[in-house]
């Protein structure tokens, strides 16, 4: 069945030869977009992945892959662009793995044709790729090379414009036939951390939408590849236009918040308005309001920013700096600055403390990373661990760690400046830091401090910690591990936000712990909606069957409709929205649920169960690529502290979870003061990779599997390579 | 503003070309034009849409919803409403919103020389292309004072077109129209556009349909509501 809601083409270019050509989307609509059309891509363009251990390698296949619903009006999920490939930085091997990033750039391709765009092979020189609707140039980027990702975004987009058809429309070429724009084109380009192919080295596009985690700035770094331009004037082809409006229509006026009557709870006392809790109005699903999610006081002076579709935009554009901005890339500066304004005692000040003496210290070191093209995730701790180095004398001309920043500005703009330049051309301590810090740590012989934990906490996969510490959140931790990466489920982890939230500014819950899990167990077809035992965090139950079906579904979902069909993860899956009447989310609901969207665009029938097993499907492809790259099962685990000392606190104190006590009455509970246990995780592990149909040895799948998933070609080539899983 | 008056408009001074007058006296239907002193008068539309350019967040939902409504299909560049942006400019300078004015003198429909572009009588006299009528001289795109053209040129259709208020809207379950459902107005996720019928009178700017539709509780988004 051909499908609507597809541009039709795949751009493959071939860098090596500068040369493109045209794949036909029609063999990878089974997989859905994004994601899964990446890693089928890869599958079939990367022959030689056994023997890749870096995404620098040229015979890495990146790709950037839009979905059905990019370039619509499917709430939030119409802007979003799946990056796929093999990473950098990621231990102990550079798996295949994701990364995602917002704005205009996926509707701008799939405007212009194009379902996605796979790159294979190493240009001779920097080039940039220059997509206006059909016609594609590789075109030399000798000019831009070096210059930082705002200003070769707007050199680009003044090119594009250079035609204009009539006063305000640019025309892609002379005559009637070709479309006409008011638009700007959609770029996307690395900074000088990727062109020096740091692993933080991200992408960027407009001024603040980055694929930051596994360093795909470095692969287009290592490619020559300095950025991607879109601009399209054609449209998405809808089966059912009608219904795709309807649904929207209706997902506004059920579940979004009424801009101009926000149903707001309580705020806490001198909590500002510019800060983004999950109980009071910025985080919270598709019900929360159009409000910036960020960690610096911003005035009033400021719009929200939706990406394409977007029905709560969570960034924001100001007259300063940091515009786009949001979320962790605000705060990565934040404790260096209060240190410094402050004084170190105000590194331990309450998240409602008031910020705005910073507040512009941050938002500019926000925007050193983003022009600059670096992922600021690992900054933050890893910032945090050199200063305290620096202050016992270890940092510094002559010192163990050699640097001649002006380490006594630590926390001022003007370090900032210096330490993120440092990273991006690798030069002074940006050397040491140019494979991470998990490396830096070994190379300076402080790898104990990633072992315990203190300081540098990289529990899994050599990746920082995201602020939901596995041994509080099971699910986070346990999917990560499934997973390459961060597995980045915010939606699903809302309820951490509403719930600690609520605490810590001594309101009360909204949503009582029985509702919440009620609610939350209802959404998760058809693993566990009958069981909400499955969200039971409690110590008794850690390391149960129940976590197992959680993660399960949890990936799947994830796989299918927020990584492959990218509706954003700031906004899916809505499991509980408070707007509705009985806090029923929208998520697998009969008439706007993911699958009513998808049906709406594509032409299919499909229930919202058929969706989770697409991306059963899918997260089986990856597993198989992670087989065929030497996945085996004792490589998953977490860091050593997360074994051996307890979890202390969280952003709020406390870490509030649906737990049942020893009555099985639900409550949230504090989670705080838990580790986890090495065996326990092994039994974990037993329960997931047997729901999951794996060889429990190693983890890999089994052809049975494989061949219940219509997969039987990965099962050969997994069978070929030694890496089929036994059957139990 | 002026108040919309669909009775009687005749005291207006704005009027067409006696060779557009004469143009336009072929096929006209209804009572959407008056012939007053040798000379033809446009009724006043019943409104148009007015836009807050601080609420705006540029999530260009109303231009795919009215794409859609319209065509069927998900496009920027086949919408009327078309939003831009600058990701490198400073707030509030970062976006404009471009909407028809449905305006009082209506230069576009004093352009078409085969009375496509008329003032619709059916529908509060909306400004509205016909395109069986259109022949595409885009001569109306042209004739459009503002910057971008309100008039769009749908390469696909060869035709010219411009917001009708959601009148011809086959992919909208609901009525369209000064009376029915606008969908870009509906689907704004901020509630950043409005219909409004009192209008600005003729050769009024992009300003004058500039208005604060920011309340209190926009406020308590920590955003501002003053103009």
């Amino acid at each position: 069945m051909k499908l609507k809601g597809y541009a039709g083409k795949i751009l493959h270019v071939d860098l090596t030869n500068l040369t493109t050509h045209i794949i036909p989307t029609d063999k990878y609509q089974r997989w859905g977009g994004g994601h899964g059309i990446g890693a089928a891509l890869f599958w079939d363009l990367c022959k030689d992945l056994e023997s890749i251990t870096d995404g620098r390698d040229e015979r890495n296949v990146v790709t950037l892959a839009t979905s059905p619903f990019s370039g619509t009006n499917v709430p939030s999920a119409g802007g979003r662009t799946e990056v796929t490939g093999i990473g950098t930085g990621i231990k102990p091997i550079n798996w295949f793995a994701r990364s995602n990033f917002g704005g205009q750039f996926s509707a701008m391709l799939k405007h212009a044709g194009w379902d996605a765009v796979t790159i294979t092979g190493k240009a001779p020189h920097p080039v940039y790729l220059d997509i206006r609707n059909d016609k594609v140039m590789i075109r030399d980027a000798a000019e831009l090379w070096g210059k930082d990702t705002y200003d070769t975004q707007q050199i680009i987009q003044d090119d594009v414009a250079s035609v204009e058809a009539t006063a305000g429309w640019n025309a892609l070429s002379d005559g009637n036939e070709i479309g006409r724009t008011t638009q700007k084109a959609a770029v996307v380009a690395i900074g000088p951390a990727g062109e020096n192919q740091s692993v933080f080295g991200c992408l960027v596009h407009g001024s603040g939408h980055g694929s930051g985690q596994c360093g795909f700035g470095a692969v287009f770094g290592s490619k020559n590849l300095k950025a991607i331009s879109a601009m399209g004037t054609g449209f998405v082809d809808i089966a059912d236009p009608a219904a795709l409006v309807q649904a929207r229509f209706k997902t506004r006026e059920l579940y979004a918040s009424d801009a101009d009557d926000h149903k707001l709870p309580e705020v806490a006392q001198g909590e500002s308005q510019t800060f983004m809790p999950g109980a009071a109005m910025g985080f919270h699903p598709l019900g929360g309001a159009a409000r910036p999610l960020i960690f610096a006081q911003i005035n009033d002076q400021h719009r929200s920013v939706g990406c394409h579709g977007c029905i709560n935009g969570c960034k924001q554009r100001r007259d300063g700096y940091g515009n786009e901005s949001h979320c962790q890339v605000t705060a990565w500066y934040l404790p260096p600055a209060l240190i410094a304004t402050r004084g170190p005692e105000a590194a331990h000040i309450s998240i409602f403390s008031n910020r705005e003496d910073i507040a512009e210290i941050q938002m500019y070191a926000a925007e050193l990373v983003q022009r600059l093209g670096i992922n600021s995730y690992p900054l933050t701790d890893g910032c945090l661990w050199l200063g305290i180095l620096a202050q016992y004398g270890l940092v510094g001309p002559g010192k163990p760690i050699e640097s001649s920043l002006r380490w006594d500005l630590y926390g001022s703009m003007e370090f900032a400046k210096q330490f993120c330049e440092a990273i991006a051309h690798r030069t002074d301590i940006g050397e040491l830091l140019s494979e991470g810090f998990v490396e830096a740590a070994k190379k300076v012989e402080r790898f104990e401090d990633v072992r315990t934990g203190n300081i540098l906490q990289y529990p899994y996969w050599g990746m920082p910690e995201h602020g939901y510490d596995p041994r509080a959140e099971l699910t986070w931790g346990y999917s990560t591990l499934m997973d390459s990466r961060d597995v980045n489920d915010h939606t699903f982890n809302w309820m951490f936000w509403q719930v600690n939230y609520e605490a810590a500014a001594g309101l009360k819950h909204r949503v009582d712990a029985p509702t919440m899990v009620k609610l939350y167990a209802e959404k998760m077809i058809p693993y566990a909606n009958n069981r909400p035992e499955v969200l039971d965090f409690s110590e008794k139950n850690m390391y149960s069957e129940d976590i197992a079906r959680a993660v399960q579904w949890q990936m799947h979902y994830n796989r299918f409709y927020k990584n492959s069909l990218l509706l954003c993860d700031f906004r899916w899956p809505d499991m509980v929205n408070i707007n509705r009447p009985d806090f029923r989310g929208a998520t697998a609901d009969p008439e706007v649920g993911e699958q009513v969207y998808w049906n709406a665009i594509t032409g299919e029938n499909i229930d919202f169960a058929e969706g989770i097993r697409r991306g059963r499907q899918i997260y089986n492809l990856d597993n198989a690529i992670w087989a065929l790259q030497g996945r085996h099962r004792e490589m998953v685990t977490f860091q050593d502290y997360i074994f051996e000392s307890k979890f202390k606190k969280s952003k709020f104190g406390g870490y509030l979870w649906p737990c049942t006590d020893d009555n099985g009455d639900w409550g949230y509970h504090n989670v705080v003061g838990r580790k986890l246990d090495r065996e326990g995780l092994e039994q974990w592990k037993d329960h997931y990779y047997r729901l999951e149909g794996w060889d429990k040895a190693s983890g890999w799948p089994t052809r049975s599997l494989l061949s219940e998933l219509d997969m039987g070609f990965v099962a050969d080539r997994l069978e070929r390579s030694g890496k089929l899983g036994a059957e139990s | 503003m002026t108040t919309s008056n669909h009775d009687t408009d005749t005291g207006r001074r704005h009027f067409l070309t006696a060779m557009g007058a004469a143009g336009m006296m072929i096929g006209i239907s209804g009572n959407a034009y008056i012939l007053k002193d040798d000379k033809m008068y446009i009724k006043t539309a019943g409104g148009a849409l007015a836009v807050d350019l601080k609420k705006c967040m540029g999530c260009g939902t109303c231009m795919t919803t009215c794409s859609l409504v319209h065509h069927g299909k998900s496009s920027m560049s086949l919408s009327r409403i078309q939003i831009q942006q600058d990701s490198f400019a400073p707030f509030p300078d970062d976006i404009q919103m471009a909407t028809c004015h449905q305006c009082e003198d209506a230069p576009c429909v004093k352009a078409c020389p085969v009375n496509a572009n008329k003032a619709n009588d059916e529908y509060g006299f909306i400004r509205d292309i016909d395109p069986e009528k259109c022949i595409g001289c885009m001569q109306c795109i042209e004739a459009c004072p503002y910057t971008p053209k309100r008039v769009q040129w749908n390469p696909e259709t060869r035709c010219a077109q411009k917001c009708d208020l959601c009148v011809h809207t086959p992919f909208m379950n609901e009525d369209g129209g000064p009376e029915g459902v606008r969908a870009c107005e509906r689907v704004c996720p901020v509630a950043a556009i409005k219909f409004v019928t009192e209008l600005p009178d003729a050769g009024a700017s992009d300003a004058d349909y500039v208005v604060n539709l920011r309340n209190d509780s926009w406020a308590l988004s920590g955003k501002t509501i003053e103009d």
